[in-house]
């Protein structure tokens, strides 16, 4: 944003901004949080060894850092169950969250039906449901794959729906003018209209899909991360509650940043038509 | 939500718009909880795989007394820690927005914190605050922060440059255009935080509660579900959306009066 303003002589620099050469300028808003992040790292550190903090209360982070290093491989052993129930419910959750608002899109009745329930149902607290999910299929993964794709599920058909209301009004009569058969407006026009909708319910549904299954693993589960964060926790172990955290908030941002390119490379094959 | 909603008026006559938006969603959940009594009645599902609406209503009449006891600490921590979340998060995105340097240096660790699966920190809360409702509170403003900092930073950083230009040239503090144009500029932005800050407070406090409390609607829901009185977790999950669904349309009542205390002049928002 600083770069932006920057050119703009009627806008004073910030402060800051002089100490820093035109070609370091460009780089602070990569750098400044970075460093605030590593800056609280070392305050944590320091913070933690002066007044003795118990490590069962706060470890530094030197010690989850060596917890993280000592537990990589059972991390990345429980971060496959995690992985793969989240996925398989991410995938669920778009494809019939997509296909659902595709629906809604083209029936009025459907729509004047569905989607204030939707709406309804995407206020309630759906999470309150997960033990139900594990009456209905029992402990193994297929109940948090179900109950992870039925939280998700919902920002997903909403978002979608309203991306697929959206098309302008205009596009669809010239298309109609033109002669163009249903399917191939939905192709040409309703659908790359709708995608930026789409991709941010998707992003909304893979952060969800996460929170479901790792809540599915604190009340069912035999292995994963949200089970190992449960079980280290009741034994105190409060290092490596954090170290599974660690792997949890990479898998959370890996995944998220997968739809984010997704986006992008669907966004460039839309741009070249 | 906006656009659909413009699209559903331009459609139909305004009596016509009333009836058709109604009745038509109410009808079909009607429809749905009769067939549920139905298909439990024919098909003979065991009580336990899924009671008919029937039991679970018998169960709301017959227990009401008991669960009302466990829906008061809920609702009261729920409450709780929306305010807690909403004022804290207004207060850090009022306070990004007075300095660039801290919104370059917290805005997107705040994004990526946005991102992380905080939920699961749950379990720590428990080591620092012991098993209570104190945990299930924190856990839950926890949760909410996020979304509420994240969106009204970027309502209060999104005024058009034009009025800030305008207000400059009118030689206004930097508290009047705060107080005059920012803020109410940012309006919609808040409360579109908020309501994610509602519900997020509900999943936090039902998780809290689910590995923690003694008592509460979410206790009653995984005592329920270890005993198989599936009639018992509906119940319970009927008062828990009640309790959201008003939140939520406190929340929402708060945004008309504001707009109106305004004079409808308030931009509209995107929901983050």
């Amino acid at each position: 944003m600083s770069a932006e303003s920057a050119p703009a002589p009627t806008v004073a620099p910030p402060a800051g901004a002089l100490v820093l050469g035109p070609s370091l300028r460009g780089l602070r808003p990569m750098v400044l949080p970075v460093a605030t992040a590593a800056a609280m790292l070392l305050f944590w550190q320091f913070a933690a060894a002066l007044l003795r903090v118990p490590a069962v209360i706060l470890p530094t982070p030197a010690e989850i850092g060596s917890e993280l290093w000592q537990a990589l491989p059972a991390l990345i052993g429980n971060a496959m169950p995690t992985t793969r129930d989240t996925l398989a419910a991410f995938f669920a959750a778009t494809i019939l969250g997509v296909g659902l608002a595709v629906a809604i899109g083209y029936s009025p009745l459907l729509r004047d039906t569905l989607y204030p329930n939707l709406v309804v149902l995407q206020l309630v607290p759906k999470v309150a449901l997960a033990p139900l999910f594990v009456i209905w299929l029992g402990i193994g993964s297929s109940s948090r794959v179900a109950f992870a794709g039925f939280v998700s599920f919902f920002p997903v058909v909403i978002a979608a729906g309203v991306g697929f209301a959206g098309t302008d009004p205009a596009v669809l009569r010239l298309c109609r003018s033109l002669t163009a058969s249903d399917w191939r407006c939905f192709v040409l026009v309703r659908f790359p209209f709708a995608l930026p909708a789409i991709f941010s319910g998707m992003k909304v549904a893979m952060t969800m899909a996460v929170i479901g299954v790792v809540i599915g693993e604190f009340i069912s589960s035999q292995a994963g991360l949200g089970f190992y964060i449960l079980n280290a926790g009741s034994r105190l172990n409060t290092a490596e509650v954090f170290a599974a955290l660690v792997v949890l908030c990479v898998l959370g941002v890996a995944l998220y940043g997968l739809v984010a390119l997704a986006e992008r490379a669907v966004r460039r094959v839309y741009s070249r038509h | 939500m906006a656009l659909l909603e413009e699209s559903f008026q331009k459609r139909a006559p305004v009596a016509g718009r009333f009836r058709r938006s109604m009745l038509l969603p109410l009808g079909s959940a009607v429809l749905v909880i009769v067939a549920w009594q139905v298909l439990c009645a024919m098909m003979r599902i065991p009580p336990i795989l899924l009671p008919p609406p029937s039991a679970v209503w018998r169960v709301l009449q017959s227990n009401y007394a008991i669960l009302l006891d466990e829906a008061l600490p809920t609702a009261t921590e729920s409450v709780l820690s929306f305010v807690i979340a909403s004022a804290l998060g207004v207060a850090l995105a009022v306070s990004l927005s007075f300095s660039a340097w801290m919104r370059e240096a917290l805005y997107p660790n705040i994004v990526m914190f946005q991102l992380i699966p905080k939920i699961a920190l749950a379990p720590l809360f428990i080591v620092w605050l012991g098993v209570g409702e104190k945990t299930s509170t924190v856990v839950a403003v926890f949760i909410a922060f996020f979304p509420v900092v994240v969106s009204s930073a970027t309502g209060l950083v999104s005024t058009k440059p034009e009025t800030l230009q305008l207000c400059r040239s009118l030689a206004a503090s930097e508290w009047q255009v705060f107080r005059m144009v920012r803020f109410p500029y940012a309006m919609p932005f808040i409360f579109a935080g908020m309501k994610v800050g509602a519900t997020m407070t509900m999943i936090g406090v039902i998780v809290g509660e689910f590995i923690t409390a003694q008592q509460g609607l979410g206790y009653i829901i995984m005592f329920a579900a270890g005993a198989g009185e599936t009639a018992t977790v509906l119940a319970a999950i009927v008062l828990l959306c009640v309790i959201g669904l008003a939140l939520y349309v406190v929340v929402e009542l708060a945004e008309r009066a504001v707009r109106h205390w305004y004079g409808g002049q308030m931009p509209v928002g995107t929901v983050i």
